[in-house]
């Protein structure tokens, strides 16, 4: 179920990434689409009754049922990925607000 | 063996100092350069494995003769342009090391969570070279898509990951073998759209024109050059070897291309800029190669894609040096330009005639192949596609070569004051290198094989029987 | 008209994965997978080069990472040349970031505020950089490592431009550890080729599973992550709040 769910989120960042025009609502809408498929990302490596993978006090030996460790250091990855266009982006929009005065697409004319 | 961790490590290792040592940046791009170039004379075929972990446990990266072609294209490539336009470079020289350090990764690297990271890496830099000269709006729009695309991308590999298990692409190409390719068909598109956006193909190149068409001589001959001919060889790479597909998808992915071919070429006989003309012809290039990888012909296309990212790195230094000193790129304005350069008209002939496929140039051995190669598995409506579109790339090259070196109306004897007076200087750095690869140019055309039987013994590049990845799955899985 | 194009546009391609993902076979549904068949068994068994044991927490010496939290070992062990990446990542957007507002000169700012939220940010300060430090050096025992590390790190450093206009941080002493750790890091993977030929191989003793000075270079790597990324991230928002001086 929470596999559908999070489709649904990475669809709804696109549906924002196509209809919006104003540049900060393009951001959030690529955030919102980056939200969704690490969503699914970890949603892959889910185990029933599976524990965290980590050796503890309580949990201490490498045979019990843990749950899959390498879409959890995949999705590490893709956060920080994120995290970096996204203010490369902010960078871009504060840019063209200086040129243009408007966060608007439409205002700007052009081709876009 | 340990030479093709250090074409990444080396020029990552000086990106991260000159930060410390500004001043020195640019320097330390040239080192880099010569380094890797120097580092491919020695290289040997084979796999290095990091950190000591067995495949397909770790990763490895891996140097075959697909792979040593690729690395040898890109960097001669990369070091040429920027020894060619130097004075352009200003306070980049950081983030063409990181971009260079992307590039050998993306084609050294035999793992597909890796190749993701690596496009990341490469697709970033490109956006901060696509802002350089205020040009902020079309890197926005770059951003934007560019991650639409990667995101695609990083969901076919989750995918893959949750019906085979593992990341390795050696190990995924066996286990992709042993089932029905129906299977594979949404990873596939997925992973599809994701390279689409970095190699230009149709309907995602909607930010070619904003970025190449307002580039300057070294940004617009790397992302055509460079970046183009990576991304084109990481493509052939997954396509032809990994994700094999014999469904009604290939129909689908073949349409998509074939399109992008026809149209890139229609795009630019209607236009007036030489940018805008030579972007246009480098989608419809990349359609044609992509076309051909995905129907399985590997050789051709790889000749293809040299042919056409040399030409393309000698045409748009010319004109990204014309638009940079007089502020325009229109052919009217600029008639008669060639008349005082010769040695950089000349060195545009030669490219522009090379891309069309004319005898003596190598474009003409590498579109014979294409057209043998075609015939050869029964298919006879691409070959016909081809050739309408090489007859339209020729009507508007030769239209935009005789405006370039006649001063006059056509029709009219050259007449001195219909020449343009606009000014541009060509420093000798440019002249040179256009020059070499000109004469590159002309050589492997006439002599082909002087080049490819140096670059691999045996004629074959990706034998599908017996993939050249030599090492062996740790056993008992 | 442009809103009903771009809705159709994306439930065609619902339509396309959400059906693809329930008729997939190989995939195994939600909950229903099996790790025996990924190559993940191996990482957890910690067996990839040989077989081992059962590893127990407190007991197992010399294991093959040795580190008690499986992600951080695959993080920073396994697939290290993953995160070499991702720090590249990050350190080419903070590059972008800085060459675009580079020009500028003049701090921004903010609304004057009073005494007790001076005093009480300059308290904080010091608890959040303590927990930040914690969370990247026990990054082999707990979850977190190397990058909420960081994080919290710059998160600190915000906090106190927020709170007071007078706090001044030395942007050049951030941009300089920033590029020695990111180098340190690059010279400790070229040390394993020198030792054992191998790019980034552990090749300090792994010590018994779960001890604080254990895992090899896990450690050592993820300080200098942790490291690297506060000080790249506060040289971002720094870079954020200045203005003027162009044109």
């Amino acid at each position: 179920m929470i596999q559908y769910f999070s489709i649904i989120l990475m669809l709804i960042g696109i549906f924002g990434l196509l209809i919006d025009r104003n540049i900060l609502k393009l951001i959030v809408s690529l955030n919102v689409f980056e939200i969704g498929l690490n969503l699914f990302i970890v949603s892959i490596g889910f185990v029933n009754n599976g524990i965290a993978p980590i050796l503890t006090a309580n949990n201490s030996s490498s045979n019990l049922n843990f749950v899959d460790p390498l879409p959890q250091a995949l999705v590490l990855t893709s956060i920080v990925i994120g995290l970096g266009i996204t203010s490369l982006g902010l960078a871009f929009a504060r840019k063209i607000y200086k040129e243009y005065n408007t966060f608007d697409l439409n205002e700007m004319g052009g081709n876009n | 063996m340990n030479l093709q961790i250090l074409l990444i490590a080396i020029p990552l290792l000086l990106a991260f100092l000159s930060l410390l040592l500004k001043k020195q940046s640019n320097n330390l791009l040239l080192v880099a350069g010569v380094m890797n170039v120097a580092f491919l004379t020695i290289i040997q075929k084979g796999t290095t494995v990091i950190g000591g972990f067995q495949p397909p446990f770790g990763i490895t990266l891996v140097v075959d003769n697909y792979s040593f072609m690729a690395l040898v294209v890109l960097n001669i490539l990369f070091l040429t342009t920027i020894l060619m336009s130097r004075n352009s470079i200003e306070e980049y020289g950081s983030v063409l090391l990181v971009a260079m350090a992307g590039l050998n990764g993306m084609i050294l690297t035999g793992d597909i969570f890796n190749l993701f990271v690596f496009l990341e890496i490469t697709s970033i830099t490109a956006y901060i070279l696509a802002s350089k000269n205020n040009n902020y709006k079309n890197a926005f729009h770059y951003l934007v898509i560019g991650t639409l695309g990667s995101g695609l991308f990083l969901f076919g590999i989750a995918l893959l990951y949750g019906m085979f298990g593992t990341l390795n692409m050696h190990d995924l190409s066996i286990r992709i073998a042993d089932v029905d390719s129906a299977v594979i068909v949404l990873p596939t598109f997925m992973i599809f759209i994701g390279l689409a956006v970095e190699s230009k193909l149709m309907p995602f190149s909607s930010w070619v024109k904003g970025v190449l068409g307002n580039a300057d001589d070294i940004v617009a001959p790397l992302i055509a050059g460079s970046y183009a001919a990576t991304s084109l060889f990481v493509f052939g790479r997954l396509f032809s070897q990994v994700l094999v597909i014999d469904s009604s998808l290939k129909i689908l992915l073949l349409t998509i291309t074939v399109v992008t071919l026809v149209l890139g070429e229609f795009a630019a006989f209607s236009k007036s800029k030489i940018k805008e003309i030579l972007l246009f012809s480098s989608i419809g290039q990349a359609g044609l190669v992509a076309t051909l990888f995905v129907s399985g012909l590997v050789l051709p296309a790889v000749l293809q894609l040299i042919n056409n990212v040399f030409s393309k790195v000698v045409l748009f230094t010319i004109t990204g040096k014309i638009a940079k000193d007089t502020d325009t790129d229109e052919i009217a304005e600029l008639r008669g330009i060639f008349a005082d350069h010769k040695i950089i008209g000349v060195s545009f002939t030669i490219a522009s005639l090379s891309l069309l496929g004319l005898p003596l140039f190598f474009g003409f051995y590498s579109k014979i192949n294409v057209m043998f190669g075609l015939f050869s598995l029964n298919i006879y409506l691409i070959p016909a596609l081809i050739l309408f579109s090489t007859i339209i790339e020729g009507a508007y090259f030769i239209r935009m070569l005789l405006n370039l070196w006649n001063t006059g109306e056509e029709g009219e004897k050259s007449k001195l004051e219909y020449k343009t007076d606009k000014i541009v200087s060509f420093s000798k750095y440019k002249k040179i290198g256009v020059l070499v690869i000109s004469i590159v140019i002309v050589l492997m055309g006439i002599f082909p094989s002087l080049l490819l039987d140096n670059l691999y013994g045996d004629k074959t590049l990706l034998n599908e029987n017996n993939p050249e990845y030599i090492f062996e799955i740790k056993g008992g899985m | 008209m442009k809103k009903v194009l771009a809705f159709i546009l994306v439930a065609i391609l619902g339509y396309f994965m959400i059906t693809g993902l329930m008729t997939a076979q190989e995939f195994s549904t939600y909950g229903n997978v099996n790790l025996d068949e990924k190559i993940s068994r191996n990482f957890i068994d910690k067996d990839v080069n040989g077989k081992s044991d059962e590893i127990i927490y407190g007991q197992t010496s010399n294991p093959e990472t040795g580190s008690a939290n499986y992600v951080t070992s695959i993080i920073a062990n396994y697939r290290i040349f993953d995160t070499l990446g991702e720090v590249t990542v990050l350190f080419v957007s903070a590059l972008g970031v800085s060459l675009l507002f580079g020009k500028n000169t003049k701090k921004y700012n903010f609304y004057e505020s009073n005494f007790i939220l001076k005093t009480a940010s300059k308290m904080i300060f010091g608890l959040i950089l303590v927990v930040g430090i914690y969370i990247f050096v026990h990054g082999h025992l707990t979850p977190g490592g190397g990058f909420p590390g960081g994080a919290m790190i710059a998160s600190s450093i915000l906090l106190m431009y927020l709170a007071d206009n007078e706090f001044k941080a030395n942007i050049n002493k951030f941009k300089q550890a920033e590029s020695l750790s990111g180098s340190l890091i690059l010279v400790i993977g070229l040390l394993g080729i020198v030792t054992s030929g191998y790019f980034f191989y552990n090749f300090l003793p792994t010590g018994t599973v779960g001890e604080t000075f254990s895992a090899g270079i896990i450690p050592i790597i993820y300080t200098l992550i942790g490291l690297k990324v506060g000080s790249e991230l506060s040289g971002v928002i720094y870079n954020f709040m200045l203005e003027g001086g162009e044109q």
